[in-house]
């Protein structure tokens, strides 16, 4: 357990040193894109959470998991 | 009067703004260093600044002053102020004498300030006899009218401002921008980093909402009367007037905004549309432009 | 004013505009009203094999868009569920009989056959609303709000999440939190844990509604690293506290030695369960940590999608996630998705086939399949075109299966001869259409 924490706080500092990676303004266009976005389509996202919660034990990560039903 | 320009990164673009012609303006630029936003935002402010300077009707020694106190002495005009006129008097025409740049002293009894100040049918009437472009004496490029009579260009200068900016930007060859003065803009090309300009109309909140609008070039100007009228006894004076009545042109739109190939010309249709009070919508359909009415 | 009159004034309009600017024929303007409605609706069909679940859903989110980039989202599900579930009873050699939740009748199962529940023909309704606005240059702010409704369960939750940009925004931190409130009903009433299974019109051992809360904390972080990588990264944590069982779910209570399902004296003329069934009994609290990554990777058009995700709990259950996507163009208006994801888990501490009468009876069992160790895989292809109103339309199929062990020791006598996991074999379509 807190080697998770560690690790997940490692993590997070290693990206924030990231501050000098990236792009300028005017190289945005391909990460503008629609298919470039982290969650393409919502609704299929939403799908798939809600179908592996009800079948597995784990949910969420990418934001809230599914829940509030009772999926068998 | 603020002259000074402010230029800041707004999400994947430049955007310089200052004022002019009583507006608050603004330059949209996709260009990649900031000094090339800067030069076209300095380049589209000192051409506003000087086409406000040259014609407005609050600065004195202007060409606008030399004709207005002129006191039915001719004046002679130099070019630009010539090609204005005759444009003046084509719209003078097309609107079946709706469109007047001698129509501006109506502002003397007509206060627009959202109050009940409603003039009285005889003071209306006293002013009309310095209204009417056929009263004036127009061979270009030589200009004479009888003292009293005031010419304006306010219902064409914004557009006509915006149109030669985007001329003066196209010159330069360089990358996309927007000109926005005040709601009358244009583009002069389509943007490279997004898929277009995104313009908003604005509503009136609950009945009538914001509009948006996917601008890949070409220009929008919009005319109405959302903040200038007068109320009274339930009537909504707009303030529009019709200077072959002296009176409000009555039942005209809220606003309507046309999108065309130039500011001059969207800006245009949208007055002679709103001049045609009622029957707006009829005139506009019949143009075949993109508009957006609003009653 | 006739039609041909007006038609001219542009003309005119338009060759006066030209001589006043001096300049050639301008381009043609382009504007279009940018719609302020935008829809996501998807058809679903998920069965899974023989007479387990099979669920068809409809959904929609609608998004209005106000001026200032702020938006309105509203969505609705509505899911009608069928088929039947495992209780959690072991296969025996000889025909079962239970008790159905509802107290009211009895089921029979054949020899050999594993026990399945079938009372979940269920309807569901789900509702969720939420609103998005900047706040300032650099931040957005969600809030929202959940519910749903089923005959058996109801939630309500609240979320929201705040989002800042650094760097250009080239770096983006996030952080939310999600709150629900469920409340169960179950059908005849919670039993009391670790009680037996009674017979039918005996409902001494059930207990009134249940409810429990969970709390949901994220954090992330977005970083661009180049043109055409984004990689993300988050931590969650979750809180569930209250009545985490399942209500219906049961567990063999078996001979410590042969390790068949304990025989039942029925009452004449009253029926019941063959066999003895203890209810099951989880914790009252859960706690989970996971940690997500995913990167998106453009090359040439087509687009990799690569996520793993590690969750850990105090119930014991590590589970690996792996969800690959690989979208390739497929002509200027379509494309295809082949999908594959790869999923482990340990078993939950409680997790046991069955309670053996030998020993004592434990503070926590269940032998639910969804807390057992095991491996899934779903395979898939998506395939999706722009129509020609110029809406986007989606079909995707896939495959799912799960496969588990029961750990060694758990196995007790004749059990090791039986196929004792229950293992899933499910398919999944969903077409989907955007407007």
């Amino acid at each position: 357990m807190r080697r998770t924490i560690g690790v997940a706080a490692a993590a997070l500092l290693f990206c924030a040193g990231c501050s000098s990676m990236g792009v300028e303004p005017w190289e945005r266009d391909i990460l503008a894109k629609d298919e470039m976005q982290l969650t393409t389509d919502e609704l299929e996202a939403a799908t798939d959470d809600h179908i592996y919660f009800s079948k597995e034990a784990s949910s969420g990560g990418r934001g809230f998991g599914g829940g509030g039903c009772g999926c068998n | 009067m603020q002259r000074d320009i402010r230029l800041d990164l707004a999400v994947d673009a430049w955007q310089g703004r200052f004022q002019a012609m009583g507006s608050p303006c603004e330059v949209v630029s996709e260009a990649r260093k900031r000094r090339d936003a800067l030069e076209v935002t300095s380049l589209v402010a000192a051409e506003a600044w000087r086409i406000e300077d040259k014609f407005s009707r609050y600065l004195d020694g202007n060409i606008v002053d030399r004709i207005n106190s002129a006191a039915g002495r001719p004046v002679e005009v130099d070019n630009e102020t010539a090609d204005l006129l005759d444009f003046a008097v084509t719209l003078y025409r097309l609107s079946e004498h709706r469109f007047d740049i001698t129509s501006g002293v109506l502002r003397r009894v007509w206060r627009f300030d959202g109050s009940d100040k409603v003039p009285g049918s005889e003071s209306v009437g006293e002013v009309l006899q310095w209204v009417g472009w056929h009263r004036v004496d127009w061979r270009r490029p030589v200009l004479a009218m009888p003292h009293g009579m005031e010419i304006d260009f306010g219902g064409i200068g914004k557009e006509y401002a915006v149109d030669r900016c985007a001329g003066l930007i196209k010159e330069l060859d360089g990358d996309p921008c927007l000109v926005n003065f005040g709601g009358d803009l244009v583009a002069t090309q389509a943007p490279g980093r997004r898929r277009s300009w995104k313009v908003a109309i604005e509503g009136d909140t609950a009945a009538a909402p914001d509009r948006i609008i996917d601008l890949k070039q070409g220009a929008l100007a919009t005319s109405g009367d959302a903040r200038r009228f007068l109320l009274r006894d339930g009537i909504r004076y707009s303030h529009i007037l019709d200077p072959t009545t002296g009176w409000p042109i009555r039942d005209a739109p809220r606003s309507i905004t046309i999108a065309a190939d130039s500011c001059v010309e969207a800006g245009m249709i949208s007055t002679l549309a709103i001049l045609k009070g009622a029957a707006a919508e009829h005139f506009l359909e019949a143009q075949d432009v993109a508009y957006w009415c609003r009653r | 004013m006739s039609r041909k009159e007006n038609c001219s004034i542009s003309a005119a309009l338009a060759a006066a505009t030209c001589t006043l600017l001096g300049s050639g024929v301008p381009a043609p303007v382009d504007a279009q009203e940018e719609p302020l409605w935008d829809f996501n609706t998807s058809l679903l069909y998920y069965g899974e094999d023989g007479d387990r679940v099979k669920d068809f859903s409809v959904s929609a989110i609608a998004r209005r868009m106000f001026v200032d980039d702020r938006f309105l989202t509203l969505s609705l599900t509505v899911d009608g569920l069928t088929g039947a579930t495992p209780s959690g009873a072991i296969r025996q050699d000889v025909p079962q009989t239970f008790t159905r939740p509802s107290g009211n009748a009895a089921y029979t199962v054949p020899p050999e056959v594993l026990p399945l529940d079938d009372t979940f023909k269920d309807t569901r309704v789900a509702l969720g609303a939420g609103w998005q606005q900047p706040v300032g240059e650099t931040s957005l702010i969600n809030v929202g709000a959940s519910a749903s409704r089923e005959y058996d369960y109801t939630h309500v939750g609240v979320n929201a999440k705040m989002a800042r940009d650094f760097n250009q925004r080239n770096t983006t931190l996030s952080a939310g939190f999600a709150y629900s409130f469920d409340s169960l009903d179950p059908v005849g009433g919670a039993p009391t844990p670790l009680t037996p299974m009674l017979d039918v019109g005996d409902t001494s051992n059930r207990l009134g509604d249940q409810d429990k809360d969970v709390l949901d904390l994220i954090i992330g972080i977005t970083q661009v690293l180049s043109r055409n990588l984004v990689v993300q990264a988050n931590y969650s944590y979750s809180k569930s506290d209250g009545y985490l069982t399942d209500p219906y779910k049961v567990l063999s209570l078996v001979d410590g030695t042969t390790g068949d399902t304990l025989l039942r004296t029925l009452t004449p003329g009253v029926a019941g369960p063959s066999h003895q069934f203890l209810f099951e009994n989880r914790p009252g609290e859960r706690t989970k940590h996971s940690i997500y990554g995913q990167v998106k990777y453009y090359m040439n058009g087509k687009v990799l999608d690569a996520s793993y995700r590690y969750m850990t709990d105090d119930w014991d259950i590590d589970s690996h996630t792996v969800d690959l996507r690989y979208r390739i163009p497929f002509g200027a208006d379509s494309y295809f998705e082949p999908h594959l994801r790869f999923y482990t888990q340990s078993e939950a501490e409680f997790y046991q086939l069955s309670i053996p009468d030998s020993q004592p009876l434990p503070g926590f069992a269940s032998a639910d399949y969804r807390l057992g160790n095991f491996d899934a895989i779903t395979a898939g292809l998506k395939y999706g075109w722009r129509t020609r109103n110029d809406n986007e339309m989606s079909v995707r199929v896939e495959a799912y299966r799960q496969s588990g062990t029961v750990p060694s020791s758990q196995i007790i006598g004749n059990q090791a001869a039986r196929d004792n996991y229950p293992d899933l074999n499910a398919v999944i379509v969903q077409v989907g259409y955007r407007f």
